[in-house]
């Protein structure tokens, strides 16, 4: 508790170092305010609490940490990333659509082919676990096609139990994936996100960070290159924190203003597990039972689960958008192509090299 | 003489042309030793074979850590061709220290070999054979014995149909006899394959003796002696030395049947039968509406 006050204090003061305190919300949302801050003017915050949707816990982090060279990613014109592959990994259904869905629809409509990885079975949620894998197992190929994917994969590991798998093995058949399918991005779970209390979590994005980097080197699984993949890099990740709990360092803001749609449809998709899928019809049906309505659910299922989406779970993303004069943003830690040191020496070579 | 073990003799020609085998051993000297004249057999009756060797030999070789890691390497492929395999596979787990690996990881690149290669017949460790002190051994058994039949189920390691390697089970097994008191019902006559073997054998220097020959008859030499034996070169005295000293159990196992040399073996046979039970019942029972 403690922890959580301190660290609140801390933010509103980051919040009025850069001004957008003055942003307001024209929606009605029941956005809650950060507590003001008992930090002593002599400290300088060095994580931000940003106005929170009362909506749904399960959106932006708790605190964001921000680095001097963040970069707002806009939309690009044209297909900017034709020929380029992106894997979306997630431990559970509901994470990718969450978290990352509107730069995942973006990139795509940028020219990036699209794959969604699921590596649990999500057996822990469903009405029984049989009932709870067979829903999700059908959420993961929906949420993809939501998104534009290409393909959607799971690996079955036990829900909720992923630290006990051998993360070596979960590496390995991401590193068989990302050969196969030539991936140069992928978007996931910060494996550093702090106060992350899902296991599933930090197991998927360790695995996926080591295997972007060993999928590239010909002397991890050999037999590979036999089987006629080739060694490939993943030269950019994109990752994101978890929700209510974790954060991450954020250098990356994506606009997802004109994307925010698939992102609804891709949480609308997701029946099996998380606050989406049909609430909004289940609200609209209790409603009827009393004798009442919200306008904002229309007239029937369809569009009652996509507005219900769209105007609670999608609050945050609005919310944080406002902070950087965006309609809807998700943050990211980015991490992008490494420089080609070898030209870069080469290039000082040739320029201050002199006769013998 | 037991009269449930079956004697395997050269067959003519090439039955088993067409089909694939791969042998998985531990360590450098274990093939050789165990099953050397086995591989040859096979291949020389049409098999093509794979050699597939899960630990890194670190331990073996009397020089640093990284030099025996390089010798059993280049050795490693030199055995493999005295054996005549198209393909030699290392996987480089720490020499003596498997148990502590991830099963599941090394049964996956298992699997994804066998599905690869299309594998019929294994020849390894016996992963119930008792006595067995060496925890690489009875690791690599294990795995070998799950990856055969979970390389056949679609569901296991689905991404591997993506890169277009279809589900493959393998049928048969050749389990070594490696310790005193394990199981076998199978010795295979090895005699006409005997050279292979030493062939194989003297490749392996940096573990299984192979050069003993050679440093026995340096040492004679400084004393101002030699052994008739290993005659005037490094390479006849290593094979001959081998043949002398290396080969008896390969003659006790052969003896008791008659043979000059022999490789025990448990033997699994897995393959379906040509007409499945149900269709014979069927037919001789099915009547009509």
């Amino acid at each position: 508790m403690k922890r959580r006050r301190f660290l609140g204090r801390s933010m509103a003061a980051g919040v009025a170092l850069t001004g957008a305190e003055a942003l307001e919300s024209v929606r009605p949302a029941r956005a809650a305010e950060t507590q003001p801050s008992d930090l002593p003017s002599k400290f300088t915050p060095a994580a931000h609490a940003l106005r929170r949707s009362a909506y749904s816990p399960f959106a932006t982090a708790d605190y964001y940490t921000f680095a001097d060279d963040l970069v707002l990613e806009h939309n690009q014109p044209g297909k900017p990333h034709q020929g380029k592959v992106l894997a979306a990994i997630q431990p559970h259904s509901d994470d990718v659509p969450l978290y990352c869905g509107g730069t995942v629809a973006k990139l795509i409509d940028e020219g990036y082919t699209g794959y969604l990885i699921r590596i649990s079975n999500d057996e822990a949620a469903g009405r029984t676990i049989g009932y709870g894998v067979v829903q999700n197992e059908i959420d993961n190929h929906e949420v993809a096609k939501a998104l534009g994917c290409k393909k959607a994969y799971s690996f079955y590991y036990r829900n909720h139990r992923m630290d006990d798998d051998a993360e070596i093995e979960i590496r390995a058949r991401l590193i068989f994936l990302f050969r196969l399918l030539r991936v140069n991005t992928i978007l996931t779970m910060d494996p550093y996100d702090h106060y992350d209390e899902n296991p599933d979590h930090l197991v998927v994005g360790r695995t996926v960070e080591a295997a972007c980097w060993m999928a590239g080197g010909s002397r991890d699984y050999p037999e590979h290159l036999k089987a006629g993949l080739k060694t490939t890099s993943v030269r950019e990740k994109y990752y994101h924190a978890r929700s209510p709990q974790g954060h991450n360092l954020t250098n990356r803001i994506v606009d997802i203003s004109s994307y925010i749609d698939a992102k609804v449809r891709a949480n609308v998709a997701n029946k099996g597990k998380g606050p989406a899928g049909t609430a909004g019809s289940a609200l609209r049906r209790e409603l009827a039972k009393e004798g009442r309505k919200l306008p904002l659910l229309g007239d029937n299922d369809e569009t009652a689960n996509f507005a219900y989406v769209k105007h609670f779970l999608m609050d945050d993303f609005r919310l944080l958008g406002e902070q950087f004069g965006l309609g809807y943003a998700e943050a990211f830690r980015y991490i992008g192509p490494e420089p080609v040191y070898s030209r870069n020496i080469r290039e000082y070579v040739n320029q201050h090299a002199v006769p013998l | 003489m037991d009269t449930n073990i079956v004697v395997e003799k050269d067959q003519p020609g090439y039955p088993h042309r067409g089909k694939v085998f791969a042998a998985i051993h531990a360590h450098l000297d274990d093939i050789p030793y165990y099953a050397g004249g086995l591989c040859a057999k096979l291949a020389s009756e049409g098999y093509t074979g794979y050699i597939i060797r899960t630990s890194n030999d670190e331990k073996c070789g009397g020089h640093t850590t990284a030099e025996n890691i390089l010798s059993n390497e280049q050795e490693h492929l030199k055995m493999a061709a005295a054996l005549g395999f198209k393909d030699v596979f290392d996987l480089y787990y720490r020499n003596h220290r498997m148990d502590g690996i991830s099963s599941i990881e090394i049964r996956g690149r298992l699997i994804l070999i066998f599905r690869m290669l299309k594998v019929d017949t294994v020849i390894t460790f016996n992963p119930w054979g008792h006595g067995e002190e060496n925890p690489d051994h009875w690791v690599t058994g294990r795995a070998v014995e799950e990856a055969c039949w979970m390389g056949g189920m679609s569901n296991d390691f689905p991404e591997h149909m993506e890169a277009g390697i279809q589900p493959h089970s393998v049928r048969e097994r050749y389990y070594f006899y490696a310790r005193s008191g394990q199981p076998f019902n199978r010795v295979v006559d090895i005699s006409s394959h005997i050279e292979e073997k030493l062939n194989a054998i003297v490749e392996c220097r940096s573990q299984g003796g192979g050069n003993r020959g050679s440093e026995l008859r340096a040492r004679l030499a400084k004393q101002g002696r030699r052994l008739p034996l290993l005659a005037n070169d490094d390479r006849t005295a290593d094979r001959e030395y081998a043949r002398r000293f290396l080969l008896g159990a390969d003659q006790d196992y052969g003896k008791e049947y008659n043979l000059r040399y022999a490789e025990r073996f448990y033997y699994i046979d897995q393959r379906p039968p040509a007409k499945p039970e149900v269709d014979d019942y069927i037919e001789k029972n099915a009547v009509s509406l």
